[in-house]
């Protein structure tokens, strides 16, 4: 919890508010999403029934290049790359094919890689950018605050932008000043929407 | 001669000298498994021969511990089969039932959760109607629980208890009218129990529901079944040879004032309402056979004294 600078659950229901402060904190942490969230408000109140949750969000650049997680050795024409995180091998290979066509890519076993014939410098495909997780962070964020909301609160009104977010979901329909209380959610932890 | 539910846990070397003292003493083996190298039985015997039981088996390192929910059935309801009640709390609670003794089975809602959404259909009461008992897991907001709970416990007529967020007093202030039992701050989350205070609160849950079946277990008593649901599960077992081809993992399942045959209703329930219990009787005269509303299974519901005149 302590890479959340701000972190409330607001709720008329104390027990309620404790048991979701929980929740959220789970979900978070089982998706990994702790470290991109700088900042949160959730607000809930069963009577209305409306669930809030406004935040900010940390900037991350986690462009993932090959050099990240492969050793590059050149050695008599051929460079054999040694994998340390099979993570991303796969997307890894289909970049290599596309690019060097797959007469020249090779994987004799699972850590290992080899380019024949290749015109690449060495620092060239160390880096060759493989994988962006941020393109998926705003679908894991609004996964992670479904799970979090009770359940049958389907009516949803998502707002996820580079730095700030706010989702709001009711069983009933929104009503009107929904903006209202995202930019008062907004303004207690002292940001404006 | 009262029947007492116990489970016995051994190696599976010489364990029928136990099955055969059981069956001897005029006990009832509920269900058996058999897990490489172990036995477990679930079974009912006589209050005053567990003794004896325990002094026969301890040459063989058998266990006999006493599991007061061997021979129910319990209903353990989910307000939904999403991620946010699936696997926790549902399962580990459906699981932990389980380990005592009990059938459990889960019965999730087709629109439970939410507030002012939330239903219960006519398919839904039935199936939970069949249990021995409901153990309703609701949320964490008292607003919530004592809105919906009305509309979710319609029709219900088999004792329910109650697991909510807020402790067990608030719970028992917000539901009118009272329901049988209650356990408090055990609501909706997201992890798996296995801290001690977790544990803790799956034992209470079980606490709850014993006292809750050894109330009705007491009732019953008052005016006792026509017979045993132990004694007629080993007489079909006996005279039906296709619940031996049934693969599910308990094809008879013993309620507390019935039995559950996992036999399809329109080719077998003519056969066994005219099964011989003893004398002449048959099933047909001392219980109903009906219907399941669970595939197509047939529920055998035990008729009390007062109504057949006959105890066998």
């Amino acid at each position: 919890m302590l890479a959340i600078e701000y972190f409330e659950v607001e709720c008329p229901e104390p027990v309620g508010a404790e048991y979701y402060r929980q929740i959220t904190n789970d979900v978070l942490l089982d998706h990994n999403l702790l470290r991109v969230i700088h900042k949160i408000h959730i607000y809930i109140d069963p009577k209305v029934p409306i669930f809030v949750a406004v935040g900010i969000l940390k900037k991350i650049t986690t462009r993932v290049r090959v050099g990240d997680f492969a050793n590059v050795n050149p050695l008599e024409g051929k460079i054999t790359l040694v994998i340390s995180d099979e993570t991303y091998l796969a997307p890894m290979l289909k970049i290599f094919w596309q690019k060097f066509g797959k007469d020249h890519v090779e994987q004799p076993d699972r850590f290992t890689v080899i380019l024949y014939d290749v015109k690449a410098e060495l620092k060239e495909i160390e880096e060759i950018i493989v994988a962006d997780p941020s393109e998926s962070l705003y679908k894991d964020l609004i996964y992670a605050f479904r799970c979090i909301a009770p359940e049958g609160f389907r009516l949803r009104s998502e707002k996820f932008s580079k730095e700030k977010f706010s989702f709001v979901a009711s069983e009933n329909t929104l009503t009107e000043n929904i903006d209202e209380i995202v930019r008062e959610k907004f303004a207690l932890m002292g940001e404006v929407p | 001669m009262t029947l007492v539910p116990i489970t016995y846990k051994g190696g599976i070397y010489q364990h029928d000298i136990v099955t055969d003292l059981i069956e001897d003493l005029g006990g009832y083996i509920i269900q058996k498994h058999v897990i490489a190298a172990e036995v477990v039985l679930q079974c009912f015997v006589p209050r005053d021969d567990i003794k004896l039981i325990r002094q026969i088996s301890k040459p063989l390192f058998g266990e006999v511990t006493d599991t007061p929910l061997v021979g129910t059935e319990i209903a353990i309801v989910s307000m939904s089969l999403e991620i946010h009640h699936l696997p926790h709390p549902s399962c580990d609670i459906a699981e932990y039932v389980r380990r005592i003794g009990a059938k459990s089975n889960m019965v999730s809602l087709a629109r439970g959760p939410g507030k002012r959404i939330a239903g219960l259909n006519d398919e839904e009461r039935d199936v939970i109607n069949e249990h021995d008992i409901a153990v309703y897991l609701m949320g964490n907001f008292e607003t919530c629980i004592e809105y919906k709970m009305p509309t979710l416990r319609r029709g219900i007529e088999v004792p329910i208890v109650l697991c909510g967020g807020p402790d067990k007093e608030t719970l028992k202030k917000i539901i009118d009218p009272p329901v049988d039992g209650y356990v408090g701050n055990v609501g909706r989350f997201m992890r798996r129990t296995k801290e001690a205070d977790e544990i803790g609160k799956l034992d209470e849950i079980v606490d709850e529901i014993t006292r809750v079946l050894e109330k009705k277990r007491e009732e019953i008593q008052k005016d006792p079944l026509s017979v045993s649901p132990a004694r007629l599960m080993g007489l079909i077992k006996e005279k039906v040879p296709a619940i031996h081809g049934v693969t599910s993992p308990t094809p008879l399942t013993v309620q507390m004032a019935g039995l559950r045959v996992k036999l399809p209703y329109d080719m077998f329930a003519g056969d066994l309402r005219k099964i011989e219990i003893e004398d002449g009787i048959t099933l047909g005269d001392i219980s109903e056979v009906v219907p399941s509303r669970m595939r197509d299974y047939i529920l055998i519901k035990i008729l009390p004294f007062s109504e057949t005149n006959m105890v066998v």
